[in-house]
């Protein structure tokens, strides 16, 4: 625990915990309503907002976010026009992001050193605005997942039948779109671009996998993301390794286990069925035979 | 009263009309069957009545009231294998229950009322079995039949059923059938439903809307007032 005397890694641990929480629930919806790239493309489409920033000389981590959340309403409305191939949208935004953030660090040579952190993530990147941000982040979205859960709930289902029920589908979908840029956003100082999508896509992924109900995917995968953050900071902290890695890696591993146990436990289920069915076979067997014999003397 | 109207209605996929002079109207208390061949745009019509689309031409109206003035309530049960979705890391118990959701205030707390009706909705589809049991691991009309268990939970003004006793075997379907009998006669519900089984239902039915081909293109919506007759197009 001695890494705790840290300041620069408490504020890692509060910021991971929060974000963690967060992105945890996002990604059950974000994986129910087959958004699952989504993270990853604003998380690139954040990363121009960044580079723009360092560019023009402005707050990085503001230009980030904003264009993270400017680039979730885009993709929004284009989801809307693509209906049956909604990732098209999802392509597009990403490869414009990407493309542009090519270009404005290539534009601005001097401060490439720093976008590395912005890539992988860094413990020591949490600075005192992110803190805050993060901190807005987290109260905007536990408002909005706890007030909205059950139209979420409805629209995560079928978007078709919410609507008849009178949810206003556009405008929850639009800030659901909304925080998922903010989340996006606020992760990234901690897992980076690159693996943001990580701490959104694989608790919720193992969640859905092996939860008895709804609301215990939600709670399963917050407890997951949680769990995941804190082992892979303090590895990260051990063993001098990026954050963004290793949390991303810690969080793969707890997949892994998560679905083999579920399948070994499966298995060992169905093992366990069938030697009971064939306990009671030879009496049936027996029973046939004399009845065989009873019809055939 | 009138809850639904439908007026010289087209509308089509990708600039390919598939339905055509569509008349339809849905007063409330009635027993009514959309039937037509495989492609005739029964579940589009449906959608256009229920404004999930927006008609090309002509006017598509849902009423915002039911009969007593309060906000109409509509039981959707959209065809299965279209929307099902099937890995929803849902319960059966909490599906049924969101059909509840839209009755009153988001974040109100659930009820002994709402309870009630979730368990009597179980009980009217022989669902209440399942209930602890999640709805990826159902079969095909098990799903069936807890979707109409979720609509019957929000007690609707309007039910908008498409193709609602696919994967259902006999004994289910009739329960069924009784069952949508007893809410509009005795409960004075509207019943809308697609269906292909028109000889099992015909005997509660008020209308039968056919949609039949075209000569030209596309299909075209007709409707009779009782459907042990020939189908005449209206107007």
């Amino acid at each position: 625990m001695e890494m705790l005397h840290y300041d620069f890694m408490q504020r890692a641990f509060c910021a991971g915990g929060l974000i963690a929480l967060l992105a945890s629930a996002l990604g059950v919806y974000l994986l129910l309503r087959r958004q699952a790239l989504m993270a990853d493309m604003l998380s690139h489409v954040s990363l121009a907002g960044i580079a723009g920033g360092a560019y023009f000389q402005v707050n990085p981590t503001m230009t980030g976010f904003l264009v993270a959340v400017c680039g979730a309403v885009v993709v929004e409305y284009l989801r809307r026009a693509y209906r049956t191939y909604s990732e098209i949208s999802v392509a597009i935004i990403m490869v414009g992001g990407l493309s542009l953030s090519v270009i404005l660090m290539s534009l601005n040579k001097s401060i490439n050193i720093s976008f590395s952190s912005y890539l992988f993530g860094s413990v020591v990147a949490v600075n005192r605005t992110e803190l805050i941000i993060m901190l807005a982040t987290a109260v905007i979205g536990a408002l909005f997942f706890y007030f909205l859960r059950r139209p979420l709930y409805l629209i995560s289902f079928d978007e078709e039948t919410a609507r008849t029920n009178g949810i206003p589908v556009p405008w929850i979908s639009l800030g659901f779109s909304i925080l998922t840029g903010m989340i996006v956003a606020a992760a990234m100082p901690i897992v980076g671009v690159l693996l943001v999508s990580s701490l959104i896509v694989l608790p919720a992924s193992l969640a859905i996998r092996i939860s008895p109900s709804f609301s215990a995917a939600i709670f399963i995968s917050m407890g997951i993301g949680l769990l995941g953050v804190f082992t892979g900071l303090t590895a990260s902290y051990e063993l001098s390794t990026p954050p963004g890695g290793t949390i991303a890696f810690v969080l793969l591993t707890f997949l892994v286990i998560g679905i083999t146990v579920k399948k070994t436990i499966h298995k060992l289920g169905a093992k366990a069925r069938m030697t009971a069915k064939q306990a009671e076979m030879p009496v049936t067997r027996h029973r046939a035979t004399r009845a065989e014999e009873w019809s055939n003397p | 009263m009138r809850l639904a109207t439908l007026q010289d209605v087209m509308f089509g996929y990708d600039d390919v009309p598939c339905l055509e002079d569509a008349n339809v109207e849905i007063n409330s208390g009635e027993f009514i069957a959309v039937t037509g061949p495989n492609g005739a745009a029964k579940s589009t019509l449906l959608k256009l009545t229920l404004g999930l689309l927006q008609p090309w031409r002509g006017k598509a109206e849902l009423s915002s009231h039911n009969k007593d003035g309060n906000k109409l309530a509509i039981g959707y049960v959209p065809q299965q294998i279209a929307s099902f979705n099937g890995g929803f890391p849902s319960n059966v118990q909490e599906f049924v229950l969101s059909g509840r959701y839209g009755a009153g205030s988001w974040w109100r707390r659930m009820g002994r009322k709402d309870l009630e009706a979730v368990e009597r909705a179980l009980l009217h589809t022989d669902t209440l079995n399942l209930r602890n049991r999640k709805i990826g691991e159902l079969s095909g009309g098990q799903k069936q039949r807890i979707c109409l268990a979720r609509a019957l939970a929000m007690s609707p003004d309007l039910y908008v059923l498409d193709e609602p006793t696919t994967g259902m075997d006999q004994e289910s379907r009739e329960r069924f059938y009784d069952l949508m009998r007893n809410e509009v006669r005795a409960m004075g519900k509207t019943v809308v439903m697609v269906t292909h089984n028109l000889t099992e239902v015909e005997r509660d039915l008020d209308r039968v809307v056919t949609l039949v081909r075209k000569e030209e293109s596309g299909w075209k919506c007709c409707t009779t007032t009782s459907c042990s007759g020939h189908f005449v197009p209206a107007g």
